[in-house]
Formats: C-alpha cells, sequence, structure tokens
C-alpha cells in the first residue's frame, strides 16, 4: 500500500496531463464541428464536406475515448488513495464531490461519444446535442476544479476557469482537425483555416478573460510571480502564449493577406504543427498548475527579487569534481547549516501529497556534485549547439558527426548519476538495479545513446524515414518534462530557485524540437529559419547549464 | 477532381499519434505533484511549547474541506495514534476537534489528512510539546 502511495502524486500529474489534453482535444473537435464543419461544409464541393465531417468525427471519437479512459483512471487513483487512508468503506466515498463531478463528466463523454458515432453529416438535433454534451463536461470539470475549494471569489473563479478551458477548447483542441483539413482541396482547405483562424481569436480572447480572472483570485501581485511556484510557472506559460500568438499571426497573415499558394499551405501546416507542439507544452503546465496551492495562499518564504539576482549572477562553473579539500566546501556547508536552523526555527507547517515525504537537507558535497553535473553537461550541450551550428553552414564536413559529443554525455550520466553505486560507488551494478530512481538513470543513459547513435546515422544517410524525427521529439518530450516536473507544494526557496532556472530551459528546448522539426519537415525557406534556430536554442542551454547553481 | 480521402486520413493520424507520442514521454517523465489544501494557522501552532493541551485543536486551511473524508491522528512519542473526532459541522476551511482526557506531558503530533472539495488529498504533521505544569 506504501508503495502505491509512493506512485500517488507521479501517476496523478501523468493522469492529469492525458485527461487536460484529451478533453481539449475533444471539446475543440466539436467546436470544429459545430461551428465550423457545419456550416463551411455547405460551401465546399461533396467529396470535401464529407471528408471534413469525418475528420471532425474521427478526431472527436479518438478523444472522447481518451478523455474518458484518463477521467476514469484519474477518479479511481483519487478513491483508491483515500480508502488506503481513510478507514472508510468504499461506499462513504462514492458521496466526495470529486467522485460526483467525475461521474457526471463521464455521462457526458459518454452522451458525446453516442452523438458522435453515427456517420454523416449531423442534423439540428445532433449538432445541439453535440453542443450540450460538450457544454456539460466543461461544466463537470469547472466545477471540480480548484475554483470550487475556494474561499473567497468562487463564482468569478468558476467563471474564469470555464472560460479558460473553453479558449483552449476554441484555439488549441482544434488544431489536430484543423491540420488534418489542410489536406482538402487547397480553395476548401483556405476556407477552413479563415473559419478556424476567427474561432481561434475568439479563443485567444476567452483565455485573457480566464487568465485575468486567475490573476486576481490566484496570483495577486507581481512578487508571487516570481517568488513562488505557482506564479513562475504561469508566467512561463505566458511566454509560450506569446509564441503561440506570434505563430497564429502568421497564420492570420498566411490565411487572410497573403495570396493561396501550394507553398502557403505547408507554411501553414509547419505553424500549426508547432502550434500544437507548444499547446502540448502549455496544457502540461496547466496540469502541474493545477497541483500547486495558487500564490496567494503562500505569503510566507516567497523568493525574493534579491535572492533571484543573487543566485543567477554568473559564476564560474565548477568543472572540477568536489572534493572534501576543497576550502570552499566547508564555508558553503556552514552557510547551508546556518540557512537549515533558520528553517527549523521559523516551525512553519508544511503540508505535503501522499507519498512525497520531506525534501532531505542538503549537504554541500552534493551541491557541488549536481553543479559539477550540470556544467559539464552544459560544456557537452554547447559543443553540440556549436557543432550543429557549424554544420548548418556546410562548410566543415567533420560537424556533422555532432551526434556523437551526446555519447560523451550519456557515459557521464551513467558514470555520475548514482555515487553510490556502480562505477564509483560500493554498491554493484546488479544490486543498484533494485533501486527504481538508479533503473530511471541507467535507462536515460540508454536512451542517449540510442539516439546519439540514430541522429548520427541519419546525418551519414544511413538510416532515412520517421527515425529523423526522434531527435525533434526527444526535444520536446524534454520541455515537457521540465515544465511538468516535480513542485514543492509550500514555499521552499531552494527548490523554487531551481524551478526557476529549469523553466528557460524547458522552453528553449520546445522551441528547439519545433525548430528542427520545421527544418526537416519544410518548406525550404521555413527550413532555413529553423536549420540555425534549434543550435542557438541548444547553445542557449548550454549557457544556461553552465551558469546553473544550488546555492 | 478532388484528391483521394487517404492524405486527409494520413494527416489526421499523424497528428493524434504526434499528440500522443509527445504526451506519453512529457507524461511519463513527469515527477510527483504537490497538492492544493495547505495550512493557513493552527492551534496549537508548529512547534508550540505549552504547559498544557487545549481543549481542542484547530486546523486552518486554504481551501473548502471535505470533512467527513479527511482525518486527523494524534501521535506521541512512542508512535501511539489516536483517532480525533473531526466536526463536521463547522467552518468549511477549519478542521476541529476536541481532545478528549488528559494529554501527558511530552511530544505530540497532530497528523492531519485533508480531501479538498476540488478532490486533492493533503497531508501534513504539526508538531507540538506539552510541558506539564
Amino acid at each position: 500500500m506504501e508503495q502505491f502511495l509512493d506512485l500517488y502524486g507521479f501517476a496523478s500529474v501523468i493522469l492529469h496531463a492525458a485527461e487536460l489534453v484529451a478533453r481539449t482535444v475533444l471539446l475543440g473537435s466539436v467546436v470544429f464541428w459545430t461551428l465550423l464543419a457545419v456550416p463551411e461544409g455547405r460551401l465546399m464541393p461533396p467529396g470535401d464536406t464529407d471528408r471534413l465531417h469525418a475528420i471532425a468525427r474521427r478526431t472527436a471519437i479518438i478523444a472522447g475515448i481518451a478523455s474518458l479512459i484518463s477521467t476514469l483512471a484519474l477518479g479511481l487513483l483519487g478513491f483508491a488513495a483515500l480508502e488506503a487512508t481513510l478507514d472508510i468503506s468504499a461506499g462513504a466515498l462514492l458521496g466526495a464531490d470529486f467522485v460526483i463531478f467525475t461521474g457526471l463528466d463521464l455521462l457526458a463523454m459518454l452522451a458525446l461519444l453516442a452523438l458522435a458515432l453515427p456517420r454523416g453529416v449531423p442534423g439540428p438535433g445532433r449538432r445541439w446535442g453535440l453542443a450540450g454534451a460538450a457544454l456539460l463536461v466543461l461544466l463537470a470539470v469547472t466545477f471540480g476544479s480548484h475554483a470550487i475549494a475556494r474561499v473567497e471569489g468562487r463564482s468569478m473563479l468558476l467563471a474564469a476557469t470555464a472560460l479558460h478551458q473553453a479558449g483552449a477548447a476554441f484555439w488549441l483542441g482544434g488544431l489536430p482537425c484543423l491540420v488534418a483539413a489542410l489536406r482538402l482541396t487547397p480553395a476548401s482547405a483556405r476556407i477552413v483555416g479563415q473559419r478556424y483562424s476567427r474561432l481561434a481569436a475568439g479563443g485567444v480572447g476567452l483565455i485573457l478573460l480566464g487568465s485575468a480572472g486567475f490573476w486576481f483570485g490566484f496570483i495577486g501581485s507581481v512578487e508571487a510571480v516570481y517568488g513562488t511556484a505557482y506564479g513562475s510557472m504561469a508566467a512561463s506559460k505566458l511566454v509560450m502564449m506569446v509564441l503561440l500568438l506570434v505563430l497564429g499571426a502568421m497564420n492570420y497573415r498566411l490565411l487572410h493577406r497573403i495570396a493561396p499558394s501550394p507553398e502557403g499551405v505547408l507554411r501553414l501546416r509547419r505553424f500549426i504543427e508547432a502550434e500544437m507542439a507548444i499547446g502540448i507544452a502549455v496544457l502540461a503546465v496547466a496540469a502541474s498548475l493545477t497541483s500547486v496551492p495558487p500564490a496567494m495562499d503562500l505569503p510566507d518564504d516567497r523568493v525574493t527579487w534579491a535572492e533571484i539576482t543573487e543566485r543567477f549572477t554568473p559564476e564560474w562553473p565548477r568543472l572540477t569534481s568536489p572534493d572534501h579539500a576543497d576550502l570552499a566546501i566547508p564555508a558553503l556547508q556552514a552557510q547551508l547549516d546556518a540557512e537549515w536552523q533558520q528553517r527549523q526555527a521559523a516551525q512553519r507547517p508544511q503540508a505535503f501529497t501522499p507519498g512525497e515525504g520531506l525534501l532531505p537537507p542538503r549537504n554541500a558535497t552534493d551541491i557541488a556534485w549536481s553543479e559539477y553535473n550540470h556544467h559539464w553537461a552544459g560544456v557537452m550541450v554547447l559543443l553540440v549547439g556549436l557543432a550543429a551550428l557549424l554544420d548548418a553552414t556546410g562548410r566543415v564536413p567533420l560537424a556533422r558527426h555532432w551526434p556523437l559529443v551526446f555519447l560523451g554525455l550519456a557515459a557521464f550520466l551513467l558514470v555520475r548519476s548514482d555515487p553510490e553505486a556502480w562505477p564509483l560507488g560500493d554498491i554493484g551494478l546488479l544490486d543498484s538495479l533494485r533501486d527504481p530512481e538508479v533503473v530511471q538513470h541507467k535507462i536515460a543513459a540508454l536512451l542517449v545513446v540510442v539516439f546519439a547513435l540514430s541522429e548520427w546515422s541519419v546525418r551519414l544517410g544511413l538510416l532515412r524515414g520517421r527515425v529523423r524525427f526522434v531527435f525533434p521529439v526527444a526535444m520536446l518530450a524534454g520541455g515537457v518534462l521540465l515544465l511538468a516536473h516535480t513542485h514543492a507544494i509550500s514555499n521552499i526557496k531552494e527548490a523554487q530557485l531551481i524551478e526557476l532556472s529549469h523553466l528557460p530551459l524547458a522552453i528553449l528546448s520546445v522551441v528547439a524540437g519545433c525548430a528542427r522539426w520545421t527544418e526537416l519537415r519544410g518548406p525550404p525557406e521555413l527550413a532555413r529559419i529553423g536549420r540555425p534556430l534549434w543550435p542557438a536554442c541548444l547553445i542557449g542551454i548550454g549557457i544556461l547549464l553552465l551558469l546553473y547553481r544550488e546555492a | 477532381m478532388p484528391p483521394c480521402p487517404s492524405p486527409a486520413r494520413r494527416a489526421l493520424s499523424g497528428a493524434v499519434i504526434l499528440f500522443a507520442l509527445a504526451l506519453f514521454s512529457g507524461a511519463l517523465l513527469s515527477g510527483p505533484a504537490a497538492a492544493h489544501a495547505v495550512v493557513v494557522n493552527s492551534d496549537p501552532v508548529a512547534g508550540a511549547s505549552l504547559a498544557a493541551a487545549p481543549a481542542r485543536v484547530t486546523i486552518r486551511f486554504n481551501s473548502r474541506l471535505d470533512h467527513a473524508r479527511s482525518r486527523l491522528l494524534l501521535i506521541g512519542e512512542d508512535n501511539s495514534q489516536t483517532a480525533l473526532p473531526i466536526r463536521e459541522d463547522g467552518d468549511p476551511i477549519v478542521l476541529e476537534a476536541p481532545l478528549a482526557g488528559p494529554v501527558a506531558p511530552g511530544a505530540w503530533r497532530l497528523r492531519w489528512q485533508v480531501l479538498a472539495v476540488d478532490g486533492h488529498i493533503t497531508r501534513g504533521d504539526i508538531p507540538f510539546t506539552i510541558r506539564g505544569r
């Protein structure tokens, strides 16, 4: 049972992110179907009309099934965690508010799926049914959201939550349908694109309205933005929203201002694919945001601006491994001891998710070890970025072997990630594999090897086809990982300062993934922009890693 | 002549695969999450040293709670645990329970677990000491 509780927090984030993406696409596909495919389909040739409806229907069904599974799994997880920790019967748990709203959500999704299943153009009754079921889904999740648990401003926050989620559905949720619809005949594809851009603009408006509510209800001050996990995550979400707006503006220009051309449709596809990737990253942040207390509720122990400038003032990287004889270590340990005593003296009540446990006290050698690891990883990523940039010029043939630098990174991970285990520590390799964290590190090192060799083979022309996309998808996944990783529930300053250093890394990683994807998929004039952009992002990541500090 | 339908289907499945792959990768690598309800204040406060135990303990949170599905334990130095009866008709953001009977001098912890009405589970400890008279 303890093992189950250990997994509770981890599993709830996974399922929450899955639920959010699936539900956004589900609601977005209903919007696409009822407000775009139905009215605009009448203006298209019959073949295009049928295909447009088929696209919307299929997306709604796939997203509906994914939503059902993820919502049910999330509900069951919460139910099981309560049953494991409380001495009350399963029947008594059925009356919990979240169980009731999860049930309503599931019923609404089932109704929506039943309405989406029949083939053909939906008549007015079915369209109203689809829209009504989508509205019920939205209401069920709104009344099961954090807004419902608030004491003050509950009505305003419920409205903000509904507007925010509806806006995400209008803007981002229909993108899979849109990208598929661009394969229709050019005239029909343009009609779809123009109509979608108007719906998306409406979605942006709804998101902004919702965000204003969240600002007043959950954040409340500029200090809370950089001083708390909630605030800084919201800020990184805003940065990505700006990127999405830039892409959306370029789409709008292509659709409304520039004469139609096959080249234009290709550019549009690339922009929409980038929007989808960044959209997933935004939803990952949103899932992560819903699992931390609002900034407003944590007025104490916030990170101050002075602490941020002190931490982020560049220092020479730590390129030699920590040694107890190092004179800097005792001084650092003394500082950490003083900080620990100060925190203990404050005796603030802490709160944890089941299984989360206490953060262990830090030791100066641990910090030096971690900084050394980050700095050498930074050196290697910087080298990769510079070599890839040289490769992009086409003038240095040797530079195309840049993926091999990642083999060095893999070896470094393998040796350094678990100092207590083989090859550095006393614990043998097989014994160390009983620890899941060690297994994760070894698998990560192995994946870097596979990734480096596959990308190298692509560069040499030995491998072709979809293996080319391993690199951009890995960069996107890395960015999403950093955006959705662990957050401290109370204001633990160190966790927040580390968080602040990881957020720009994550955004650069997402941008790099999109740029490499665009370079691979074309068209040529966009590929030319993508080619130097992703190495530049890698150089940025390398520099940030070199400047990384934990104390 | 309209093109054959297969490219649209391919594009759709490609889009869905991209979404699924990226989501899976991100989700697989995500860390554990924290939760929403946090302690605003309590009586006794964390770390308090009291001459005698209060007649009732109260913990105020930032979220509305499901009292019937929350739990409050009093834990002694020897790890003995006593479940405290939570008042269900009180303030929606307060966990309140009487301390029945004498509480011996020593180190104690109030171990709370709450279910917020939004479905988040949070738990924590409030340590305090009874000095004795």
